[in-house]
């Protein structure tokens, strides 16, 4: 796939071309909207939203790094789509405690009367990582998912969110920290290979 | 932990320390085991993230045309269809008003004239009849506040001229009363001439710019249809 010539006919008006674009990146596009908002239709339309505006926007790139444009894209469609949350807010979905009032502790996934098995499997880890990603602030999370989870570069995070390198090298060690924190409520969740201890000497 | 050391691990980490950055921290993980258990954690930490798995699309998101609100492209004689079928509008509806304006001042016009005329001709008439003896003909002095009475009045024979009197007395006594009475009960030829006045802009003119018009519109329809069927 030659990108460069598919964004440059794109920027022609080449929907087709823009396409392949779509069809090569939308995953990414698609996982990034998923981890900031934590809901798969909301992803899904978030993701749906960005692509949209990145066609009706592709004339403003100037080069560098293409997906690091639609991460930028991709996450002003989930600050979006959390405004209109905002303004529409729904009732969270977070257990009640004995005495009736919200958990607010973390530690509410950790189901005793899942088995040892239940608890190995992966998607529990999924479940418990998005679970303190929800729980992060916006803007840390934004950084984090950029980084650790799509795998771009500090210049390229701070080009997509138009924030200072010095404010991302900041907020990605402080987003790192909370998660170490919160996922320690999930120690006993994880399986084997996915303890923490397992990184130590990685 | 201060925040000044977390952002120079989790640099570290990432490999975004500058060689004499690295090296004073290596040497500092000699003897600061905390900073290697931060380190530590914070791989661990990382490590759980991009073993998150990655998910597959629940659909492609590529777009149409509609999504994107593309057009097809026009032919170049478009515009022109446009201009002149919203000319041939304007026009057509601007002659419509243009007319239907001069119609209704026209059949306002001879109402207000006679009006604010027979005031007018009452104050300058009266006084004038007064100068006048009474045996003389009156017609021949109040004839002018009519002026459509007949002309000949003042050669008729003196039992003419008193008929004549009798039938312009009537008027010039109702003019005072009520002027605008007589004038509508008695509609005179030129009123009826002007209430069907001819138009301003005429009939053929209208006739040709509503052609202009439909037929403009009927050729962007079938032009844009076209270009659509081309692009589909």
């Amino acid at each position: 796939m030659n990108e460069q010539a598919l964004i440059t006919d794109a920027q022609n008006g080449n929907l087709d071309a823009f396409n392949t674009l779509v069809l090569h990146y939308q995953d990414s596009v698609f996982n990034t909207a998923l981890r900031i908002l934590g809901d798969e239709d909301q992803a899904a339309d978030a993701a749906q939203e960005a692509f949209i505006s990145a066609f009706k926007s592709i004339k403003s790139f100037r080069g560098g790094s293409f997906k690091g444009w639609l991460m930028r894209t991709v996450t002003n469609a989930c600050y979006d789509e959390l405004r209109r949350q905002k303004r529409r807010p729904t009732t969270p979905l977070e257990p009640d405690t004995d005495d009736g009032e919200e958990m607010d502790s973390p530690r509410w996934l950790a189901d005793p009367a899942l088995t040892p098995d239940q608890k190995a499997e992966a998607d529990e880890v999924e479940h418990a990582l998005q679970h303190c990603l929800n729980n992060l602030p916006l803007e840390f999370k934004t950084v984090v998912v950029m980084a650790d989870i799509q795998g771009l570069d500090y210049t390229e995070v701070s080009v997509a969110i138009r924030v200072p390198l010095g404010t991302i090298k900041s907020r990605l060690a402080r987003a790192r920290l909370r998660l170490r924190e919160c996922l320690q409520g999930f120690e006993e969740l994880l399986p084997a290979s996915y303890r923490l201890e397992e990184g130590i000497n990685a | 932990m201060n925040q000044r050391d977390l952002e120079l691990l989790s640099a570290y980490l990432d490999g975004q320390l500058n060689p004499s950055d690295v090296t004073r921290l290596e040497a500092r993980f000699q003897s600061d085991p905390q900073l290697v258990s931060v380190l530590n954690d914070l791989r661990s930490t990382r490590n759980l993230l991009r073993k998150l798995p990655a998910r597959r699309a629940p659909r492609n998101f590529t777009l149409t045309r509609k999504m994107v609100g593309q057009n097809p492209p026009l032919p170049r004689a478009y515009p022109i269809f446009r201009l002149a079928t919203t000319l041939a509008t304007l026009l057509f509806v601007f002659s419509f008003g243009l007319n239907s304006f001069n119609r209704f001042a026209a059949s306002q016009a001879p109402a207000f004239g006679m009006g604010g005329g027979g005031g007018a001709e009452d104050s300058v008439a009266a006084p004038y009849a007064a100068e006048i003896p009474a045996t003389e003909a009156p017609a021949a002095t109040e004839a002018p506040s009519v002026a459509l009475a007949p002309p000949a009045s003042t050669l008729l024979p003196t039992q003419d001229a008193a008929n004549a009197a009798q039938t312009a007395e009537s008027p010039t006594l109702k003019t005072g009363e009520a002027p605008n009475e007589l004038n509508q009960s008695q509609p005179l030829p030129e009123q009826q001439i002007s209430a069907n006045p001819s138009p301003l802009i005429p009939s053929v003119w209208q006739i040709g710019l509503a052609i202009v018009a439909v037929v403009g519109f009927l050729l962007m329809l079938v032009s844009r249809r076209l270009a659509m069927n081309r692009w589909r």
